[in-house]
């Protein structure tokens, strides 16, 4: 099944794309996806799931839109 | 002394003396520096009622114990005032040279009292003081200001200065440094343009004093190489503060169309990405190591330095989605000495008053000529409309009626900044809340609100993060004085901050040893401004009403048909107040006052107003 991925601020630079759709099988977590594009998970991060805070071991699902971003905590 | 100069220099320019006044190692540890100077010095010296923009008014200019010291980030300095937009207490900061400057020539901070007969520059230099004439560039904006000064002082000079809006008294015009952008929403440059003030230059030669300065100067030096590196690694300072609009956009917590809308479809061409792919320059303040001062050029050549609040309010919220058309906006903001933030907002209003029928007008959303048009007659207060413009959203919706008040983005007469909180009801209370009016720098908790609790939750966890917040980016950094950004944006801990402030002042503390002062700060800001409205109520902290409105919802998306409910919002208020020991109305109660410190602060406060 198809979802994307878009990547947030310094994400964009560090792992090197913006967006990028991908094919993943069912059952497939949040944690799974960040795994699979070489994501530093050792720095915090916060995820959206279509627009919603998302935890990391949610499972994703056909279409689903996954925002991945540096834990920013403010202007 | 260790850690501070131990002197306050007052200027009066109506006289034009000055002298230089020492405090108290009591007082210094009392208030520590900066916005708690600030609130101190103010609440002590305005009596209630005066007129924000007459000579009874005070700027005062504060810095704090590890301000200019090396380390990160220590080039900000608070510039504060009773606010012409509010009414009440009014601060921001910003980067600038003053900071260390104002320390080298021997003080923790500066006020300036009365009103000069002819336009002046005030010059200080450790013991010298000077009132020069600022003729030649009154009316200038404050690019060609800035250039003027530095023609006649060295680089290395701390400089403060003012544009048209200032001079006018625009309610929102800011404080400008072109060390790091801008500072005083709630219209310090209308303070200083009220005085005749064009601008401050300041130069020194003495040490800062500090208890252990090689210490120091060692400990600064490392952690300005790690915060570089971390900042490196994590690549914020690529796309600065623009690099969360891709977040705000969605999650539907971004300003479209005068707030109305929380994201747009268009809402990439003007985000953190294509901010950097468009960097011409790039800008920071004194002490840092992680510059997110991106500069792009506008539509007509010009250099404009960007960072997310204006983006959000002079693009999307406008309706406007060409990089170059909302760098130009923000060109002339910085020029005409506007806040990006207030201007956004005031111009989405207009625009959506003139949409709603409240006044006449064109259609103005989309239309970046008009905009540009219409900023020029705010800062000059031009015609009818650019004079109510300038007043800011609050008294604009006074004059339109026709229910335009609802829809104005404001809290206390300061417009929101870029975070649409239709359904964010943690981040409204933080705005409600803000010590200043609508500001998002005392307490951002959106993401984790977003990300971490239930959003549709008014639990009192939400409450509690507030005041925590407050306390660490309000309380702490606002008066230690340093930026937020190392701790808010990469992670740097916010256990550095006190070992700093124990290496210059030579003390021992805690962390936890800066949350009473930080208490005391917010509990005298809140007399400050019950004295201003002895009639003050809880709905003083209410965000405005249309995001309570059903009919505001969004129709599709995250959030679709969800909007704030008042009465869930009011308890989350009630959490607040009782967290911080604060009555029904918002005011601290007597016992929270004593426990503070504040018995005297208090008394004088009961000749205006009751303390429960």
């Amino acid at each position: 099944m198809k979802v994307t991925v878009k990547l947030v601020g310094g994400l964009v630079h560090t792992v090197g794309f913006s967006q990028k759709e991908l094919d993943v099988e069912p059952g497939t977590t949040v944690d799974d996806i960040l795994a699979s594009i070489a994501i530093d998970r050792a720095r915090p991060m916060i995820i959206a799931r279509n627009g919603h805070g998302a935890q990391p071991d949610e499972e994703v699902l056909e279409g689903d839109r996954i925002l991945v971003s540096p834990i920013f905590s403010g202007g | 002394m260790d850690g501070w100069t131990g002197q306050i220099l007052r200027v009066n320019l109506t006289n034009r003396t000055h002298r230089a006044e020492t405090f108290t190692e009591e007082f210094a540890t009392t208030w520590i520096g900066g916005r708690g100077f600030a609130v101190k010095i103010l609440y002590d010296e305005l009596a209630p009622g005066i007129d924000p923009l007459g000579p009874d008014n005070k700027l005062v200019v504060a810095v704090g114990p590890i301000s200019g010291v090396p380390a990160p980030n220590t080039g900000k300095t608070i510039v504060a005032a009773k606010s012409p937009a509010t009414g009440g207490y009014g601060d921001g900061n910003l980067g600038t040279r003053v900071t260390d400057q104002l320390r080298k020539a021997g003080y923790d901070a500066l006020i300036v009292e009365g009103r000069a007969e002819r336009p002046t520059m005030l010059v200080i230099q450790d013991d010298d003081v000077s009132f020069e004439s600022a003729e030649e560039v009154w009316g200038k904006g404050t690019i060609a200001t800035n250039e003027w000064i530095y023609s006649r002082f060295d680089k290395g000079a701390g400089v403060l200065n003012i544009g048209p809006a200032g001079e006018h008294m625009v309610n929102y015009a800011v404080i400008r440094s072109f060390e790091g952008r801008s500072g005083g929403r709630p219209g310090m440059g209308a303070v200083m343009g009220s005085k005749l003030l064009k601008a401050i230059v300041v130069k020194g030669t003495k040490p800062i004093p500090q208890a252990f300065p090689a210490k120091m100067k060692e400990l600064g030096r490392d952690d300005l190489r790690e915060v570089h590196q971390i900042d490196k690694e994590a690549a914020w300072s690529q796309q600065g503060t623009t690099g969360v609009l891709p977040w705000c956009n969605e999650v539907a917590a971004l300003p479209v169309h005068n707030f109305r809308g929380t994201s747009h479809p268009d809402a990439w061409q003007v985000d953190g990405e294509r901010v950097n792919a468009a960097r011409v320059a790039t800008y920071g303040c004194p002490n840092c190591t992680m510059r997110c001062g991106i500069a792009v050029l506008d539509d007509e050549g010009r250099e404009s330095e960007l960072d997310y609040e204006p983006v959000g309010l002079l693009g999307p919220n406008l309706d406007l989605y060409n990089l170059p058309e909302v760098a130009s906006l923000n060109y002339l903001c910085d020029d005409y000495g506007l806040d990006t933030i207030s201007a956004g907002a005031v111009l989405g209003f207009y625009a959506d008053a003139i949409e709603h029928g409240a006044t006449e007008g064109a259609p103005l959303f989309g239309d970046v000529a008009a905009f540009k048009k219409l900023l020029g007659m705010i800062a000059h207060r031009e015609g009818e409309i650019g004079n109510l413009l300038a007043n800011g959203v609050l008294r604009a919706a006074r004059a339109f009626g026709h229910g335009s008040e609802d829809y104005a983005m404001h809290v206390k007469g300061l417009e929101i900044s870029a975070y649409n909180c239709k359904f964010i009801p943690g981040m409204a209370l933080a705005f409600g809340v803000s010590p200043i009016g609508a500001h998002h720098k005392e307490s951002w908790i959106i993401t984790y609100e977003v990300n971490q609790t239930p959003r549709e939750s008014y639990g009192r966890d939400k409450a509690q993060k507030i005041v925590d917040l407050q306390r660490i980016r309000g309380g702490l950094f606002e008066s230690i004085i340093t930026c937020r950004f190392p701790w808010v944006e990469i992670g740097w801990g916010v256990e550095h901050y006190p070992v700093y402030f124990n290496t210059v002042t030579g003390k021992d503390w805690k962390l936890e040893d800066f949350w009473p002062i930080s208490d005391r700060i917010y509990a005298l800001i809140k007399l400050f401004w019950l004295r201003e409205y002895p009639q003050t109520d809880r709905l003083a902290d209410y965000p405005p009403a249309v995001w309570f409105d059903p009919a505001n919802a969004d129709t599709e998306g995250p959030i679709a048909g969800r909007i704030l409910e008042r009465d869930k919002y009011d308890s989350l208020l009630q959490h607040y107040y009782d967290i911080r020991g604060y009555d029904t109305r918002g005011v601290p109660t007597r016992a929270t006052l004593e426990s503070l410190g504040l018995h005297e602060e208090a008394s004088a406060a009961e000749a205006y107003a009751t303390i429960r």
